[in-house]
């Protein structure tokens, strides 16, 4: 059953068997899975509908930009003294959806499971390490797959051999110990979760999906052991509270930590929070087009786009450091892509680049942003861009064809741009973890929201061993390459990074929160990501990464979030509050 | 051999591979009346039905086929049932074990044990099983012992419906991926598993006054998006595709109506015309439908074993392999053994 409560009258009470706060895709699979073994669930979302205007402008904050990339001009050196830099991060209304299936109204699509060594605890990686094995996540990153429909339960393969055993290799005849090149990302269509589950949550007996309340506020019991009730508000400002069993927080990585950290009447540092982790060792990715490579050999030896697996799913090679490299030489984890050429740059000559660069504006600001960011160009390179397109116009029309059958117009859509390689030349796409640090951190600023909750402030730092670690994967790559005669890689080790850090962190990757851990001094939930502090507060999401590893996070939070249905649904309920009834007190 | 069970509509999926499995069975004997094969009777005639029940200890009834003859076929199977039951007076005539189907529940959605009631449906062959059921209810109401079992897509080796003809429709290409559009449940049942079913009620000595109502779907059986992947997997229709929904409705409002009447037509003539299978705006309809038959009763009350479905589906794939999923009509001329009374 699916409900809009934005009109319903103040002082309602809500009760629930086990309360989800978000309707994004952890909150939506995790719902969905517990009902059906049985829970009575509530699901509540702030959004009335996809994108609704006012539940995101609740979203709205603080970025701490005011200094940002401040020591990058002066490079590195000048930032290692102060052992973290500030820099650019997207307004947080930016990238985060609201609205029945959260942020999955418009991602990506990209998935891969965490690599083993990102749950290792890494001599070199201060604050690393998870609680928790591959081994704990694997069933369920065969059911997160399937959610993501980005492969099916009995085999999602991430390994090329075995789940492309036909396609031809990234680069035909490299082969090395060190560069790998078998892994696999794999491609949601994008699913929007709220569409794509919206009939399963209409018609499932044990959920009640409620849109148009915000969660305010979480209200402890006076002892702060348990989630007494709550708070939450309508779009007018009317006050409504939910009494339940449990509590699960799906609420994204930064949300989390502002409901976290402004629910503090009964905990005043906030729930969770008694030894300030909450809101710290925030991490996203860092990405960048670098570089420039030139492969040997023959256009047809390399197949740097997409392939699709015998279950149709898109899937792409990526270049990955062996774990066993990633040991010896102390990296952070990181992969590569094979990209174009830059393509604010009319150098490049291509009609298909230079007809996207001068569309910018018509592709969403999550999309667009590395577009829309750059300088607006010179007239002279606007007509040079034209001209790209006109001179181009066979492959232009031949790539806008290909566009519209095939993404436009397609249910499983093509995941992104990719160009006819007629000439060996790439550039690489990165994306690399980033050491967790407790200085890159969520805070509540002055201002409140219309709801009167504290807005986010948000100081994402990065660290200068994670612009080293890219310095050293990149020469690991150009290395590997040259050695085995695949080509060449050149790339300015002075300006990475500026390169790694002008557009500031990868937008939408959201970690580290609440990270998750043993001990309840330096993290805040524990393996079954259960708050340490609270005995009925779940958290399914980013929040709880202890580390960023290179994949995208998606699936990695459906993976958590369905392993936490399954716990909640074996545990015996602890304290099952009657379901259902809703009273005005 | 000396109790005797009437199979009508015996040339069917489930009537023949019952005849088969009670045959080789040796405690029951199968008598087969259909309109093609065994004992020709029209269905339709309660008392061509009713001097076919005399010596019968049991009924089986698995007609199909139009809504005539399914709901009209169950008003006459009542009617001959009751005429014998008033002739012996106080003894009552055979057992009815009468087999409906999960389209009785309609457009309904969720999780539906057998306490659920019809729901509102625009498919004929819906409305068609809702009337025989009724007449079913009438006849236990009158004191004859009645059993409905309410199965939903009957699969296993041979299912022309469910394993040939969607093998054909993934090989061309016109079903895949449905995405939201195939979330439905297939409430898939091997057919052996029907047959159980029967065999233990027609084994049980005594049933409890009333109807009574089985659900017959495997436990396991999947979602339709679930089922299409894994036979075009295993039939090596890949790689998969995503069938966007107006394609899909193009397809059932389009093209289905002149397939299906060319396939009218050449069924009329030569054998052997493949046609493409038609697919239909109703069959979109099941695809999506959120329907989850419950049938834990068939699991405790007549202790029904479960075939698993991935064997049911790998039998479907390899009997569509030997070439056995044909026409059940030339399949049947084919199946001499069959015992004709």
């Amino acid at each position: 059953m699916i409900e809009d409560g934005s009109h319903w009258p103040a002082g309602t009470t809500l009760r629930a068997d086990l309360c989800v706060v978000g309707a994004g895709p952890a909150g939506i699979a995790l719902a969905l899975s517990a009902a059906a073994r049985g829970r009575q669930v509530l699901l509540l979302e702030a959004g009335r509908a996809p994108l609704d205007p006012f539940a995101q402008s609740l979203y709205e904050g603080e970025p701490a930009n005011d200094d940002a990339n401040e020591g990058l001009a002066e490079g590195l050196d000048e930032g290692a003294g102060r052992g973290s830099l500030h820099a650019t991060h997207a307004p947080p209304h930016r990238f985060r959806m609201r609205g029945l299936g959260g942020s999955s109204i418009r991602w990506g699509g990209r998935c891969m499971p965490l690599d083993p060594i990102d749950f290792e605890p890494r001599a070199w990686v201060a604050h690393g390490g998870w609680p928790i094995g591959p081994e704990d996540l694997a069933p369920y990153y065969a059911a997160a797959s399937e959610w993501a429909e980005a492969g099916h339960r009995g085999a999602p393969d991430y390994d090329s051999p075995t789940a492309l055993p036909h396609a031809p290799p990234l680069i035909a005849g490299f082969n090395s110990e060190v560069l790998l090149t078998r892994s696999l990302e794999r491609f949601s269509c994008p699913t929007d979760f709220g569409r794509r589950y919206r009939r399963r949550m209409q018609v499932e007996d044990n959920l009640r999906v409620i849109t148009g309340l915000a969660c305010t506020g979480i209200r402890l019991a006076p002892s702060g052991r348990r989630v007494a009730s709550l708070a939450l508000a309508t779009p007018q400002g009317r006050r409504l509270s939910v009494r339940a069993g449990e509590v699960v927080l799906a609420t994204g990585g930064l949300e989390t930590a502002r409901l976290l950290l402004a629910s503090d009447d009964v905990a005043p540092r906030g729930v969770g929070n008694r030894h300030d982790v909450v809101g710290r060792f925030y991490m996203c990715h860092l990405a960048a087009n670098l570089g420039a490579l030139q492969l040997a050999g023959e256009p047809g030896d390399v197949r740097h786009g997409y392939e699709v697996a015998a279950d149709g799913v898109y899937c792409r090679r990526r270049l990955t450091v062996a774990p066993a490299h990633q040991r010896h030489l102390r990296l952070l984890n990181a992969v590569a892509r094979l990209h174009f050429p830059e393509i604010a740059d009319p150098a490049h000559r291509s009609g298909v680049l230079s007809g996207l660069y001068l569309a910018r504006r018509c592709i969403s600001y999550e999309y667009g942003r590395r577009l829309q960011d750059t300088a607006p160009p010179s007239l002279a390179q606007r007509a040079r861009h034209v001209a790209n397109v006109a001179r181009d116009w066979r492959d232009t029309a031949a790539f806008l064809s290909h566009w519209v059958r095939r993404r436009s117009l397609a249910a499983r859509k093509f995941p992104s741009v990719i160009l006819r390689n007629r000439a060996n030349r790439f550039s690489l796409e990165v994306q690399a973890e980033q050491v967790p640090h407790p200085d890159s951190r969520i805070t509540l600023a002055a201002g409140a929201d219309a709801l009167g909750q504290r807005r986010l402030r948000v100081d994402w730092r990065w660290q200068p061993q994670d612009i080293d670690s890219v310095r050293r994967t990149l020469e690991v790559m150009a290395g590997e390459l040259a050695r085995g005669g695949a080509g060449r890689l050149r790339f300015d080790a002075d300006r990475l990074p500026q390169d790694l850090l002008r557009y500031g962190a990868y937008g939408g990757h959201h970690l580290g929160t609440a990270r998750m851990g043993l001990d309840p001094r330096t993290s805040v939930v524990d393996a079954q990501c259960r708050v340490h502090e609270v005995d009925n507060l779940y958290i399914a999401g980013s929040a709880v990464f202890p580390t960023a590893g290179q994949a995208n996070p998606t699936l990695t939070v459906l993976a958590l979030a369905l392993r936490l249905a399954d716990h909640l649904a074996s545990a015996p309920a602890a304290a099952a509050a009657p379901p259902r009834e809703r009273s005005a007190a | 051999m000396n109790r005797k069970v009437l199979i009508l509509g015996g040339s069917g999926f489930i009537g023949r591979r019952l005849a088969h499995r009670l045959l080789a069975g040796g405690v029951l004997q199968p008598v087969v009346a259909s309109r093609h094969a065994g004992l020709r009777l029209d269905i339709r005639d309660a008392a061509a039905i009713a001097s076919a029940l005399r010596g019968m200890d049991a009924v089986v009834n698995a007609v199909a086929g139009s809504e005539r003859a399914i709901a009209q076929g169950a008003q006459a199977l009542a009617q001959a049932v009751q005429a014998l039951a008033q002739g012996a007076r106080g003894a009552h005539g055979p057992r009815v074990i009468h087999i409906s189907s999960m389209a009785v529940l309609g457009e309904r959605e969720g999780r539906l044990d057998e306490t659920a009631a019809p729901g509102p449906t625009r498919a004929w062959y819906a409305r068609a099983k809702q009337q025989a059921e009724a007449h079913m209810a009438g006849l236990a109401r009158a004191g004859t012992p009645v059993t409905v079992l309410r199965p939903g897509c009957v699969w296993g080796p041979g299912s022309t419906l469910w394993v040939s003809r969607v093998a054909r429709w993934l090989q061309d290409g016109r079903l895949g991926d449905l995405g939201e559009h195939g979330d439905g449940w297939t409430n898939g049942v091997h057919v052996d598993d029907v047959c159980q079913a029967i065999e233990a009620l027609l084994a049980a000595p005594s049933w409890p006054p009333g109807m009574g109502l089985f659900h017959l779907a495997t436990p396991d059986s999947p979602r339709w998006n679930t089922y299409f992947r894994d036979m075009a997997l295993a039939l090596g229709a890949t790689p998969l595709r995503r069938i966007a929904p107006l394609r899909l409705r193009l397809d059932a409002w389009l093209a289905g109506p002149p397939l299906h009447v060319a396939g009218r037509l050449l069924a009329r003539g030569a054998d052997g015309v493949a046609l493409p299978p038609p697919l239909s705006p109703g069959l979109l309809r099941l695809f999506a439908r959120q329907q989850q038959l419950v049938s834990e009763r068939a699991t405790s009350q007549l202790g029904l074993r479960w075939t698993p479905y991935t064997t049911a589906l790998h039998q479907g794939l390899a009997a569509l392999d030997q070439g056995i999923c044909r026409d059940s009509r030339s399949a049947l001329a084919r199946n001499s053994g069959l015992p004709i009374t």
